[in-house]
């Protein structure tokens, strides 16, 4: 049997940036879906459900410090790790993402390696984290036929 | 599963798997064999003597409905369907296609019969191991008929021993091989058998020699012999995944640094600085790869610790030649850039603003932007296509690159729309100042004739 893969989401304005993330994480199994900017990205974490979100401070038409409020205000995506990526490395930065409610914080330019360990870290028991309830809008249309 | 269902246990040393299998069948045992070997495990599933299941552990199977894709015997659509269905059994995934008529009963017989007889002859060349005979039937899916363990043996023992007859080879049935990206003759010419062929299909960089042996149900060592043969021919390489990864890991972060930098140099506003940003990033990128393909370059890897003398001798072999062409044909301001210990030197497009200033230290930089870039272009494509080739991650990276040059590319436009501006604003002024200066009798001379602050250079460059 395939066990479950999941799915990581990762925000960030760079298509570079995306592309590395989503070429690092698929090789260690993990479902990878990307969004450019702050307005896709909420979508997307409405419509998927992803297990954890990788998320870019600094985005077009809304900053990631909001997005990450708005995940810890919604009751249903409460729970999904966030782990900030950001090219600050300020403590002032890294406070105002704890503030927000991020999970952990890396810092760019992140080696490969470090980014797969801190992913697995906070995908330790994903499935626990989302009861059938937390099923994306896509799944439930999907499954309404 | 409970000690006090072990019947038997022991080391495969004292008593190997032939004897084993042979003992249970001969008893008619009904149980679970379980054989232990380094990190791999068998299972085996009897039932009265006879084989009704086995399972494997310890190493990536293979995706035999992708597998049959690749060798016409399944339609993609059709091998998707089956996928989702199935959810990675591979029993059920077989007994899907025999219900839907796209492949028959016995074909299903056959596969499940290989696949068992596969497994067991590679657990019968294991030296080293343990096993354990335990009374319960571990509940294992199974479409396949009961199999008699003296054919099944006959056959295994008779592809174990095609391994050790074959002469020394570094092949596994866990190599992975793939197709040579210079491979231009028609290989139709080369006369090979229709396995051969099969095989040589298969070599995608992504199927494992097990896999391969499991879909044309050709034994291990037979696929290894024409694996050889395909070798010998310079038709297919041995694919190091370890090495690919640490490749692929190296290459992400010489990537995610440079797009980190051309991001930190998006804070400069002035032109003169955007610029001259860019130059460093591009240079910084271009060293980046260099060190990294004084690693990973074919004919210096797996040879130990090299003399530095010789991995900066083969970078500038390599490389010197393209900048120079570059340099000559179309952008002389590289002439100034020098490879210094295997690293390209761009200390003096750097320190040019202690020489010129103004508009032609733009035009200076501006021309070293557009020479590095291509050049970073020549780096980059050479050392993927000497390192991996056109394999799954020579592609996967090829995509990532892409992405990073449209972000350089993005760089340059933002300039050349800049440039593009301040031209036409500089003309729109000239105009205005000739009008006024001339008066009506002088408004027909041409607008850059004797124009003392756009030089014809400028004016090529302009958009």
């Amino acid at each position: 049997m395939i066990e479950p893969v999941p799915t990581v989401l990762v925000v960030d304005d760079s298509p570079t940036v995306r592309k590395i993330v989503q070429m690092t994480l698929q090789r260690e199994r993990i479902r990878v879906i990307t969004a450019g900017d702050g307005l896709s990205a909420l979508t997307s974490v409405a419509d998927e459900v992803p297990a954890l979100i990788l998320l870019d401070i600094q985005l077009p038409r809304m900053d990631g410090y909001h997005i990450c409020q708005i995940i810890r205000k919604n009751l249903q995506f409460r729970t999904i790790p966030i782990i900030m990526l950001s090219g600050k490395d300020g403590l002032f930065d890294k406070m105002r993402g704890r503030l927000a409610g991020s999970t952990e914080y890396l810092t760019k330019p992140f080696d490969s390696v470090e980014l797969v360990q801190t992913v697995k870290k906070h995908l330790v028991g994903w499935q626990q984290r989302m009861p059938p309830q937390h099923e994306g809008i896509r799944t439930r249309l999907r499954r309404r036929g | 599963m409970e000690s006090q269902d072990r019947i038997m246990d022991g080391d495969l040393q004292t008593l190997g798997l032939q004897s084993v299998l042979k003992m249970l069948a001969l008893s008619g045992k009904t149980g679970t064999l379980f054989v232990h070997s380094g990190p791999e495990t068998l299972s085996i599933c009897m039932r009265k003597g006879q084989i009704v299941a086995l399972h494997e552990e310890g190493f990536n199977k293979s995706d035999l409905l992708g597998m049959l894709c690749l060798i016409n015997k399944l339609d993609p659509p059709r091998a998707q369907v089956v996928r989702e269905a199935s959810q990675g059994n591979l029993q059920v995934a077989l007994a899907i296609l025999v219900e839907r008529n796209w492949m028959s009963a016995e074909e299903m017989q056959r596969r499940l019969e290989f696949a068992v007889t596969q497994s067991i002859s590679h657990a019968l060349r294991w030296v080293n191991g343990r096993f354990a005979f335990h009374r319960q039937l571990v509940t294992m899916e199974s479409r396949m008929q009961p199999l008699d363990i003296d054919s099944v043996l006959l056959e295994a023992l008779r592809q174990a021993d095609e391994w050790e007859e074959m002469e020394e080879t570094q092949l596994t049935r866990t190599t992975v091989a793939r197709w040579l990206p210079e491979v231009s003759n028609d290989v139709r010419s080369l006369g090979l058998s229709q396995e051969h062929i099969e095989v040589l299909c298969l070599a995608n960089g992504e199927v494992p020699l097990q896999g391969m042996a499991m879909v044309l149900m050709i034994p291990e060592a037979r696929v290894a012999r024409i694996m050889n043969r395909l070798l010998d021919l310079r038709l297919i390489e041995v694919v190091d995944t370890a090495l690919e990864a640490e490749l692929q890991q190296d290459l992400s972060n010489i990537i995610i640094m440079c797009q980190h930098t051309l991001a930190q140099q998006r804070q400069n506003l002035a032109p003169e600085q955007h610029l001259l940003g860019l130059i460093k990033t591009l240079s910084r990128c271009i060293n980046g790869l260099l060190i990294h393909h004084g690693t990973y370059a074919k004919s210096l890897r797996g040879r130990g610790q090299l003399p530095v003398v010789e991995i900066v001798r083969y970078l500038e072999r390599r490389f010197s030649q393209p900048l120079q062409s570059i340099a000559k044909l179309h952008y002389p301001i590289l002439e100034t850039a020098t490879f210094t210990n295997g690293q390209l030197d761009c200390t003096e497009i750097v320190q040019l603003d202690k020489l010129v200033k103004g508009e032609k230290l733009e035009e200076f930089y501006w021309e070293a932007v557009l020479g590095l870039a291509t050049f970073l272009r020549i780096v980059f494509a050479t050392l993927l296509s000497d390192e991996v080739g056109n394999s799954h991650t020579g592609r996967q990276l090829n995509y990532v690159w892409k992405a990073f040059l449209t972000e350089i590319d993005q760089e340059i436009q933002q300039y050349q729309l800049y440039r593009a501006h301040q031209n036409a604003q500089q003309t729109r002024r000239r105009d205005s100042e000739a009008a006024f200066q001339s008066g009506p009798g002088r408004s027909g001379v041409s607008q850059s004739e004797g124009n003392p602050y756009r030089s014809s250079e400028t004016q090529r460059r302009s958009i």
